[in-house]
C-alpha cells in the first residue's frame, strides 16, 4: 500500500537533530504514521529512536525539519491533549500510590477523575493501585506507564521501547496490551530493538540506521518475495539450464553452494523436471522465506546481538 | 490554575515537604522559645551580659508584644525555604518526572507557573504557621512568666507576615533556580547552603574590614536585604543593652531588592526550562 500523508497522524519532513558535539542523532527523517495503524519504528540500539520519540513529543527541539503530530507541531497544548506517550522507563511519583499517580495526571489534563480506574482496569492493575508506586515491580511500572498514556483517551500512542526491563511474560502482556489498544481508529507509534515484538505488534514499519530511515513498508513489503533454493550437480550444467529456464539475472549462487532463484515459487515442479530431464542430480529444492531478522540485518548493518 | 491544583496535591502528598514545614516549625518554637525560656529562667550566669542585666531581662523577647520582631528576625527559615524550593524542582529531575509533567495538556512555561504558584502558596502557609506557633510559644511564655498579653498591632503582624514571606519567597526561588540550572538537588542544596551560611558572609566579613566602601556594594546582595527588611521591625528594648546602629538601607530599599531577585530567578527559570532539551 503506497504511503499518503492524507490520512497521517504523525508526518515528519526533513526532521534533525544534531547535539552541539557534532552528533548527528536524527539525520533528515521523514516519516508519515497513518490513523489507525500500529507503527513499528525499529532500529538498533543508538539509531535515533528515542531522540525522534522525544522530538515527537515536543521534549527536544529538532536543529531542522519539522513535525506534525496529530495535527498540530510537537509539544504544543494541541498535540499534547491528543497524544499518550511512555519516554524510556516510566517516571512517577514514588511516593505516591499508582492511583494517586494516575489522578494527579488526570488534573493536569483536565480530564474526569473517573477515568483513572478505567485505565488501571485496562492494564489489570486494579489490586495494587492503592500501593505506593516504589514498591512496583518492573512490569507494574511499565503498565502504569501504560495507564497514564490512556488517561488522556488519546488518539496517538506514542510508546518508547514498553517491553523494556520485562520477563517474558510481561512483554507478552504488554504486547497484547498494545495489539487491543490498537485496534480501531486510534494510532501507535512503537520503538523497539526486537524485532519478533515489533512483527507480532505492527501493521507497518520504519527502519531507522544512524538517524535515516532506511526502510519502511508492511512486514510482507519489507521481506520482499520468497525464493527458490535449489541444490543441484554438476553445477556448472545446472547454472546454465537455469539461466536458460529464469535469465541468469534471477539466479545467484549461494555461500554453501545452492541456487537461490527469484522467481515464482509456483515453477518449483517445472525447473525440477528441466534440471532431471538434462541429466542433473536435484538433491535440495524449497522455497525460502526471508525473515525479518535477514532484512533487519541487511538494512541496518547489524551482525547480531539484536 | 490545573497546574497549581496538580501540583499543590502532589506537593501535600509528599513526606519531604511536611518534614521542611515541621521541621521548621519544631525548631522554631525550641530555639526561638523554648530553649531561651528554659536558659533565661533557670541559668544563674551573668557572663557576656552587660553590668546590671540579667537572663531574666531577656526575657522581655519572649513575650507577645515582641514576637512579630522575634519571628521576622528567625535566621533558620530562609534555609528551609531554600530547601523547599530545591525539592519542588529538583526531585523531578531527580525522578524523571519532568518527561511526564512535559507531554500532558499545558506547556512547560504553564507547568512552570503552576510550579512556582505552589511554591508560593507553602512557603505563605509555612509562614503563616510560623507565626502562629510564635505566637502560641509567647503566649505560652508569658502564662509560666504571669506576664500580661499584648500582642502587636494587627497591621504589624500582617506586615511582618509580608516581610518573612518575601524574604522566604526569596530563598525558596533561589533553591528553585539552582535545582533547575542543575537539573538535581543534590547540587543545588550543597551550592545553596554554602551562599545562604557562608558564601556572602565571608566575602562582606573579610572584605569590609579591608575596603569599607564594600556596604556600597553589599546593598544589593541579598542576604544584607533580609537584614535590612528583618532590622526595619526595629530590636527588643533590653534593659542595659544598647539599641544597635540602624540599618543600612531601608525597608523600601530591601523590598525592591528582593523582590528584583524573585522577579530574576523566576524569568531565568522560564526560559531554562522552555529552551532546554529533555534528554533524561
Amino acid at each position: 500500500m503506497a504511503t499518503t500523508t492524507n490520512d497521517a497522524v504523525v508526518a515528519t519532513h526533513g526532521l534533525t537533530k544534531k547535539y552541539p558535539n557534532g552528533v548527528i542523532a536524527v539525520d533528515g527523517l521523514d516519516l508519515v504514521v497513518r490513523r489507525g495503524e500500529v507503527y513499528g519504528f525499529l532500529g538498533p540500539n543508538g539509531a535515533g529512536k528515542t531522540t525522534t520519540l522525544r522530538m515527537l513529543l515536543g521534549l527536544i527541539r529538532p536543529t531542522a525539519g519539522t513535525a506534525n503530530v496529530a495535527g498540530a507541531a510537537p509539544g504544543t497544548p494541541d498535540s499534547l491533549t491528543k497524544v499518550g506517550a511512555i519516554v524510556e522507563a516510566p517516571a512517577f511519583y514514588p511516593y505516591m500510590t499508582g492511583y494517586d499517580n494516575l489522578r494527579l495526571l488526570a488534573i493536569y489534563c483536565g480530564v474526569p477523575v473517573k477515568r483513572v480506574d478505567s485505565a488501571l482496569d485496562a492494564v489489570e492493575l486494579t489490586p495494587r493501585a492503592r500501593h505506593k508506586f516504589s514498591t512496583y515491580s518492573m512490569g507494574m511500572k511499565q503498565r502504569l506507564g501504560i495507564a497514564a498514556a490512556l488517561i488522556k483517551e488519546p488518539e496517538v500512542l506514542i510508546l518508547d521501547e514498553p517491553t523494556n526491563g520485562l520477563d517474558p511474560q510481561g512483554m507478552a502482556d504488554v504486547r497484547n496490551l498494545i495489539i487491543e489498544l490498537g485496534k480501531g481508529e486510534r494510532t501507535v507509534l512503537v520503538s523497539s530493538h526486537l524485532l519478533g515484538e515489533v512483527e507480532q505488534m505492527c501493521t507497518r514499519i520504519g527502519v531507522i540506521r544512524k538517524g535515516k530511515l532506511v526502510a519502511e513498508g508492511t512486514i510482507d513489503e519489507l521481506r520482499g518475495k520468497s525464493t527458490l533454493v535449489i541444490r543441484a550437480q554438476p553445477a556448472d550444467q545446472a547454472m546454465a539450464v537455469l539461466a536458460a529456464e529464469c535469465g541468469s539475472d534471477k539466479v545467484k549462487v549461494t555461500d554453501d553452494g545452492a541456487f537461490g532463484l527469484s522467481v515464482d515459487p509456483a515453477r518449483a515442479a517445472e525447473l525440477n523436471r528441466r534440471l532431471v530431464q538434462a541429466g542433473i542430480d536435484v538433491s535440495e529444492l524449497h522455497e525460502s522465506e526471508r525473515s525479518l531478522e535477514d532484512v533487519f540485518m541487511e538494512l541496518t548493518g547489524t551482525v547480531s546481538g539484536l | 490554575m490545573r497546574e497549581l491544583a496538580a501540583e499543590l496535591y502532589k506537593t501535600v502528598r509528599r513526606p519531604a515537604v511536611w518534614v521542611c514545614v515541621l521541621g521548621l516549625l519544631a525548631i522554631a518554637v525550641t530555639i526561638g522559645y523554648a530553649v531561651p525560656w528554659l536558659l533565661e529562667t533557670f541559668s544563674k550566669t551573668t557572663q557576656g551580659l552587660p553590668p546590671g542585666t540579667t537572663l531574666a531581662d531577656l526575657k522581655v523577647t519572649l513575650y507577645p508584644q515582641n514576637f512579630v520582631i522575634n519571628t521576622v528576625g528567625n535566621p533558620l527559615g530562609g534555609v528551609f525555604a531554600l530547601i523547599l524550593g530545591v525539592l519542588l524542582q529538583g526531585s523531578e529531575y531527580g525522578w524523571g518526572t519532568v518527561k511526564m509533567l512535559y507531554t500532558q495538556r499545558a506547556g512547560r512555561v504553564a507547568m512552570l507557573f503552576g510550579k512556582l504558584a505552589a511554591l508560593a502558596t507553602v512557603v505563605v502557609l509555612m509562614v503563616i504557621g510560623l507565626f502562629a506557633v510564635d505566637a502560641a510559644s509567647s503566649v505560652a511564655a508569658a502564662l509560666l512568666d504571669g506576664k500580661s498579653i499584648g500582642f502587636p498591632e494587627a497591621s504589624e503582624i500582617v506586615k511582618g507576615i509580608a516581610a518573612m514571606s518575601l524574604i522566604f519567597a526569596f530563598w525558596a526561588g533561589f533553591g528553585f533556580i539552582l535545582a533547575t540550572l542543575f537539573r538535581q538537588s543534590a547540587m543545588a542544596i550543597g551550592l545553596g547552603l554554602a551562599y545562604a551560611l557562608v558564601i556572602e558572609g565571608l566575602i562582606f566579613g573579610l572584605g569590609s574590614s579591608l575596603l569599607s566602601s564594600l556596604k556600597n556594594v553589599q546593598q544589593w546582595f541579598p542576604i544584607a536585604n533580609t537584614g535590612y527588611l528583618t532590622d526595619s521591625f526595629g530590636a527588643v528594648r533590653i534593659r542595659g543593652i544598647r539599641a544597635s546602629a540602624p540599618p543600612f538601607a531601608d525597608a523600601t530599599h530591601a523590598v525592591l531588592v528582593l523582590t528584583a531577585y524573585v522577579v530574576v530567578f523566576v524569568v531565568i527559570s522560564a526560559v531554562l526550562v522552555r529552551r532546554r532539551d529533555v534528554t533524561s
